[in-house]
């Protein structure tokens, strides 16, 4: 099971896979309401995109300290690039262009467009580093994760981040395999995009210096190349110290002054984030001590478990490699280096990926998408397993009698096969999670249903209101008003610039002014939903909407109107 | 270096232990039953239609003031939806607890049951398509023989607030207010209005308790200095005056607020005092009515007063039985 020299043909099958996904998410998206965060990135996309025009325009003014201060201070608690793409996408593939149906997709096109750049290196990576067949199984399985797949769509930096952290530890890992300065160069440059992408590539450094510490290690007691492996390491690693810096510093013009001052402003909120509320197992978290078991048990719960199962197979059968390499090393039968570093950096980055999320202190407000850049090195050595459960079966058919089952072992009809059937589920599971991407459950915890029934989280950033806009176009009387609830305002506001909402639909923040009343289910916004009874004096929804039979937004209507 | 032996052994072990024809069948065998276990959780039934077929059942199994309860809980606004006010009165929905509940019915889906009725007695039972429906009966209901949030009104209740001495007046047609995310529970259109603008009101509300499960109590903000004083005349009375208080949990949740007193007098004694302290969660208190039991007119005052008002979104429930 090891890894193909890649030709012209990978790079063609990488970039169908990101087509593919790409066409996917943006044949998808309309159906999808705008989360929470969302809102608040168009918000900052229209500052930053005024600022290009400023930029375009009339470069002198768009230097001006102030007009970078106004324009970039909205939002500086996160880093600039990824919303400059939803600004620049706005800009050139909508309002000149005109290429969406709906205003909200050119804002979303980035994230799509990173999404699909991070399965075609999946591809890339898992055909590289383990053959084929791994590769191809590795990039399908990510992008068939419902929830990677529900953040796929949006205007976040979840998927982003996912790509960027991608990215950088694959121009890593090539700069540590080949050497020389171009891969250095890359990772520099890979790592910069994703400091200024999100805050997770804060983990890059640590990830990047322990894997360079444990190679010296082991070549120092394995007698391997110290020497080589110190100078590759010390051309990667500065090239991330110096390069990563100057890019997430050029490509973020709110840096650009009192640039220490900001940046430790942007650090400290992230640092001392407030405590969101969260469910886990029927109680409402939203002060430390955060369960340990979290981000385990979500994963099982929201992870195809066939995909989970095959990580679990791919990291048994790299280990098993391993053992036997390392006793054929000391039987003198092979020479004693034989790699393993891609094993070990995969499984670092899953580990320091999920590091933060099993502290007791660490917020987890946001779901499965903080730990999500781990899922891409999961769907790898899932990859891994499958590739070696390929080469069994190819096995087993050789060992039977007839010469049709032969040539089956010999052609890729058995990959195909066995991908058939073990991504069947994921892909049921993907399709039928949509438009309802974090009410999703897997079969291991019985579904949408089981899920509720074990105080699981329903939904969280209020998106769900665009499941529920035929309704409201449908009932809510010319001029009517609606109480948002959780939907960020200018999330409501894109419904409506996007067609999908009536625009005489007045979206209001107290439900004693509205007519309809949303409520995105979670335990602790339940106390908004009692404020509809004694408003409106009645507990029965109008509307009720939500995955296979379970409830997740309803809707309350003021009796007479 | 020669490695110990074991360690050699464990290595051999561990480099030979996948077994790969088992595998390959287990890895199959999950894919197809990870499918297979999609179509049936996704497609279990109740779905959000289903509901509607309890409209004719219920009508003819549920007698007049029953309560229903809905197991799972979370698929009770499918219930509330499909069955409306009638079978689910907000005073049922929002219920203090079970204690005085005759006889209940419980709406049953995926083989859930309801816990806060595990002490019922099952008297009855039906199927209808992926429900069954429970008719329970409680072994030791208790006999309420006066609520005092149903009461609240001009004809028998007044209100004041002691600090200066002011009445709070009843205003049937008041501006309905709702306080969102963490703010104040919905301020009633039907309320008395005390000096200091509506936070000051008393009148029957909702808010979440400690388990986010709704609570229909009487809001009763204690003022900055003295007390509000919700009075109730010519009440008859059981052998107790029982209750709950609490606030909306979200407030209450941090423990940084001051406690809360509430007194209790009857014909001008105090039979007792109860204090809410932040965390408490929604609480009960019980006090004996002593010689006052079995009056059937008592006039019946409830004090409520605060060291440090702030926040004080305090909301109390009671009975006397």
């Amino acid at each position: 099971m090891s890894g193909v020299k890649l030709t012209w043909k990978d790079d063609l099958v990488a970039a169908l896979l990101a087509g593919v996904v790409m066409a996917v998410l943006v044949a998808t998206v309309g159906d999808l309401g705008y989360a929470r965060d969302e809102g608040f990135y168009f918000h900052a996309a229209d500052s930053y995109r005024r600022w290009f025009e400023l930029l375009f325009a009339n470069p002198r003014a768009a230097f001006e300290p102030k007009a970078i201060d106004n324009a970039w201070r909205v939002n500086s608690e996160h880093p600039g690039l990824i919303k400059s793409l939803f600004a620049l996408s706005n800009l050139f593939l909508q309002k000149k262009l005109h290429l969406f149906a709906m205003e909200g997709t050119s804002y979303r096109f980035p994230g799509i467009f990173l999404a699909g750049a991070g399965v075609g290196l999946v591809y890339r990576w898992g055909a590289e580093a383990r053959g084929r067949i791994a590769g191809l199984f590795a990039a399908i399985a990510l992008f068939c994760m419902p929830r990677f797949f529900y953040h796929a769509h949006l205007a976040c930096f979840d998927v982003p981040v996912v790509t960027m952290f991608l990215l950088a530890t694959y121009c890593f890992w090539k700069a540590m395999r080949e050497g020389g300065s171009r891969w250095p160069i890359a990772a520099g440059l890979a790592f910069g995009l994703a400091l200024d992408t999100k805050h997770n590539a804060w983990f890059l450094p640590i990830l990047a210096v322990t894997f360079v510490a444990l190679c010296l290690v082991r070549d120092r007691l394995t007698g391997g190349d110290v020497k080589e492996t110190a100078r590759r390491a010390l051309a990667t690693l500065g090239a991330m110290a110096v390069l990563g810096p100057l890019v997430m510093y050029a490509l973020w013009p709110w840096i650009w002054r009192d640039t220490f001052a900001r940046l430790g402003a942007y650090a400290s909120f992230h640092l001392n984030h407030e405590y969101y509320n969260m469910e886990f197992l029927g109680r409402t978290y939203w002060t430390p001590p955060m369960p340990r078991l979290y981000a385990p048990v979500m994963t099982a719960a929201t992870v195809p478990a066939v995909t989970l199962a095959l990580f679990a197979l791919g990291l048994g059968v790299r280990a098993r490699a391993r053992i036997q390499a390392l006793l054929r090393a000391r039987a003198g039968k092979i020479a004693r280096r034989e790699g393993g570093e891609t094993d070990l950096l995969w499984l670092m980055a899953i580990g320091i990926s999920y590091g933060a999320w099993v502290l007791p202190k660490t917020p987890i407000f946001g779901g499965t998408k903080h730990w999500m850049q781990a899922y891409p090195f999961l769907a790898l050595f899932a990859g891994a397993g499958v590739s070696w459960l390929v080469s069994v079966l190819r096995g087993e058919l050789r060992r039977l009698k007839g010469a049709n089952l032969r040539r089956f072992a010999r052609g890729p009809a058995a990959a195909m096969a066995l991908f058939v059937v073990l991504l069947a589920a994921p892909i049921a599971e993907t399709a039928g999670s949509h438009p309802w991407g974090l009410s999703n459950y897997t079969p291991l915890v019985g579904g949408a249903k089981g899920a509720a029934t074990l105080g699981l989280n329903r939904t969280f950033w209020g998106y769900t209101t665009g499941a529920v806009v035929e309704y409201l176009n449908h009932e809510v009387p010319k001029g009517g008003t609606v109480y948002v609830h959780d939907t960020a305002w200018p999330s409501w506001e894109m419904l409506q610039k996007d067609g999908r909402l009536r625009k005489d639909i007045r979206g209001v923040g107290a439900v004693h002014e509205a007519d309809f009343a949303l409520y995105h289910h979670e335990p602790h916004m339940l106390g908004q939903e009692y404020q509809a009874w004694v408003a409106y004096g009645t507990v029965q929804p109008a509307h009720v909407a939500g995955l296979h039979g379970t409830p997740v937004i309803w809707i309350y209507r003021r009796k007479g109107r | 270096m020669k490695w110990p032996r074991g360690l050699r052994l464990g290595l051999r072990v561990a480099s030979g232990a996948l077994r790969p024809k088992p595998l390959l069948g287990a890895f199959v065998a999950l894919g197809i039953a990870e499918l297979v276990g999609f179509f049936v959780t996704s497609r279990r039934k109740p779905d959000f239609a289903d509901w509607a077929a309890l409209v004719g059942p219920m009508a003819e199994e549920r007698k007049q003031g029953e309560l229903v309860v809905v197991a799972p809980s979370w698929a009770e606004p499918l219930a509330r939806q499909a069955l409306g006010d009638e079978v689910f009165p907000l005073r049922d929905v929002a219920r203090p607890d079970v204690s005085r509940v005759r006889a209940a019915l419980e709406v049953s889906a995926l083989g859930e049951r309801a816990s806060e009725l595990s002490g019922f007695r099952e008297t009855g039972r039906r199927e209808v398509g992926p429900f069954v429906i429970r008719r329970l009966e409680n072994p030791s209901p208790a006999v309420v023989v006066f609520d005092f949030v149903d009461g609240l009104g001009p004809t028998q209740a007044d209100v004041r607030v002691t600090s200066p001495e002011a009445a709070c007046l009843w205003n049937p047609n008041a501006r309905v207010l709702a306080g969102g995310l963490g703010g104040h529970p919905t301020f009633p259109a039907a309320r008395f209005e005390c000096p200091g603008g509506p936070f000051f009101s008393v009148g029957p509300t909702v808010i979440a308790d400690q388990d986010f499960r709704p609570r229909r109590c009487l809001f009763s903000h204690p003022p900055a200095r003295g007390e509000v004083v919700t009075r109730f005349a010519g009440v008859p009375l059981g052998t107790v005056i029982r209750g709950h208080g609490g606030m909306y949990w979200i407030l209450e949740r941090e423990r940084k607020g001051a406690p809360v007193a509430l007194a209790v007098r009857v014909d001008g004694e105090e039979i007792g005092r109860w204090e809410h302290r932040d965390g408490d969660g929604w609480a009960a208190f019980e006090m004996p009515l002593g010689a006052h039991a079995g009056k059937t007119s008592a006039t019946v005052e409830f004090f409520v007063s605060s060291k440090n008002h702030a926040h004080r979104h305090f909301c109390f429930e009671a009975d006397t039985r």
